[in-house]
């Protein structure tokens, strides 16, 4: 179970565990976390439980609510962080909220419009696509050197490419094309259509991917490119 | 058969680098233009049954249908085939304990008549590439997915979310699942996309719309790029992806409608 664990000025003054799907934090009483200070409004902040996500939510605060020094409307909160009330700081501890950690095999569980009748807080706003949110950006490749290509001859000769994306095809397309590949241990051509296999330093790449080194002359549907990396 | 040499068809499934197991399933029976993805979930081994039953249940029933003289429309075919996977799923994991609460997801694409009928349920999905441009058909059945429709939590926030393994439904887990079927017109040159979550929380779209663009060439090596972009990204679980592109027009043969009908019907 989540821990909320209340201080101000480095001194601890409690710690609550959150029980309830709805856990409210301001200056009134009737608060679940209850913080009887002028700094804090009387309905400040609340933390949602929804799944596996805990969703701090301001309430329109006076003072506002910060997060790891960032102030926030909303935030789903992760193991360890430091929420601000105005005077107060109060750590969210949750083992299950680690980044990293929401590859746990698939659970089934009731939608949400089921679960959140019971506290008629049935808010509809801002719908967005959730498919861009389900896309998840990693920089897997960030520790390999950045690579590109040189154009010496085709129909872009001259011209620079940085190869910061997973892959970029060259070549002719129905004739001969190639991808290569920016994978997190380095750079792979491959063949892509044609007859014919692009050919690297002169010699016809085999039907694998082929891994790239530093200034390999590449061939193919009429181009010819240098490949480099970035120091 | 017209809708077999009007697709071309390409299908990986992987482990991942994390899993031991894969418990996805794939189906493709070119002959009924027909695509499926299930990813099973449950107790040791569960999960693949579950998914294997799912796959197997849906070419089954399908076959036995689409050939009836007197065939149902396409949607409802594929509404009571996983209908049927459902309860066998349910009543597999009731009889025997071993199985306990196994049950997956299920995309289900089936090509007929110049359209794509689809169903799913969970979060395995649904795109479709057109004009170089990739578009969701469907919507996940998922906890994540609610709470950014109801705008409880933004997309952005939805990275830092930790219910990606939450669905909402799922087949063989209640006697009785909600489902629902869609169709659209196919166009020459589309490229549809059945996957496991496994392919789009690892892979951003834009990453599996530039694949899906600049690879189509050859479909066997976009499929294979697909769950290797997944794996560089860290494979953290079982990824499936099958893909199908039309090659051409595949209108349904109409009985009654030959060329001498289709010439008498001209003249009247």
């Amino acid at each position: 179970m989540a821990k909320l664990v209340l201080s101000l000025d480095g001194d601890m003054l409690g710690h609550h565990f959150i029980a309830q799907d709805r856990f409210s934090i301001g200056r009134k009483p009737h608060n679940d976390m209850h913080i009887d200070d002028s700094s804090v409004s009387k309905e400040h902040a609340v933390i949602l439980t929804i799944g596996n996500d805990q969703v701090l939510e301001d309430l329109g605060s006076t003072n506002g609510t910060l997060v790891n020094g960032n102030i926030i409307r909303k935030h789903i909160l992760q193991n360890n962080d430091v929420i601000e009330i105005g005077r107060y700081q109060i750590r969210y501890m949750n083992q299950k909220a680690q980044p990293g950690m929401d590859f746990d095999r698939t659970l089934m569980m009731a939608p949400i419009h089921r679960q959140r009748k019971a506290h008629g807080n049935a808010e509809t706003q801002d719908v967005e696509p959730a498919d861009k949110a389900l896309s998840v950006a990693r920089a897997a490749n960030a520790n390999f050197p950045l690579g590109g290509v040189k154009v010496l001859e085709g129909a872009h000769a001259g011209q620079t490419l940085e190869l910061s994306r997973p892959l970029a095809t060259f070549g002719k397309s129905g004739v001969q094309v190639a991808v290569i590949n920016r994978r997190p241990h380095g750079y792979t051509i491959t063949h892509v259509e044609g007859r014919k296999r692009p050919l690297v330093n002169l010699r016809p790449i085999d039907e694998k991917s082929h891994a790239l080194q530093e200034g390999d002359e590449i061939e193919v549907g009429g181009e010819k490119l240098v490949f480099f990396l970035k120091q | 058969m017209t809708v077999r040499n009007a697709l071309e068809v390409a299908t990986t499934t992987d482990a991942g680098v994390v899993r031991p197991f894969n418990e996805d399933a794939v189906a493709t029976e070119l002959d009924l233009g027909l695509a499926i993805v299930a990813d099973g979930m449950g107790g040791y081994k569960a999960g693949d049954v579950a998914s294997g039953m799912a796959a197997s249940i849906m070419v089954e029933e399908l076959k036995r249908q689409l050939h009836a003289s007197a065939a149902d429309s396409p949607a409802r075919i594929l509404h009571d085939a996983a209908g049927k996977a459902n309860q066998a799923i349910f009543q597999a994991a009731r009889a025997n304990s071993q199985y306990h609460g196994m049950g997956t997801t299920l995309v289900t694409a089936l090509f007929h008549d110049n359209h794509v009928y689809f169903t799913h349920v969970g979060d395995s999905r649904l795109y479709r590439l057109r004009h170089g441009r990739l578009t969701v058909l469907t919507q996940d059945h998922s906890i994540l997915h609610e709470q950014v429709a109801q705008g409880l939590i933004s997309s952005d926030d939805a990275k830092t979310s930790h219910n990606r393994n939450l669905v909402t439904r799922a087949i063989g887990v209640e006697p009785e699942v909600e489902l629902e079927t869609q169709q659209q017109e196919v166009e020459t040159g589309d490229i549809y996309l059945l996957c496991s979550d496994g392919l789009n929380d690892m892979v951003d779209d834009a990453d599996i719309e530039l694949a899906l663009t600049a690879l189509q060439a050859n479909l066997p090596l976009t499929a294979r790029q697909l769950v290797m972009l997944a794996n560089d990204n860290g494979g953290h679980d079982n990824i499936s992806v099958v893909l199908v592109k039309i090659l051409k027009p595949f209108p349904a043969a109409e009985p009654g409608k030959g060329l001498l009908n289709r010439l008498f019907g001209w003249l009247k």
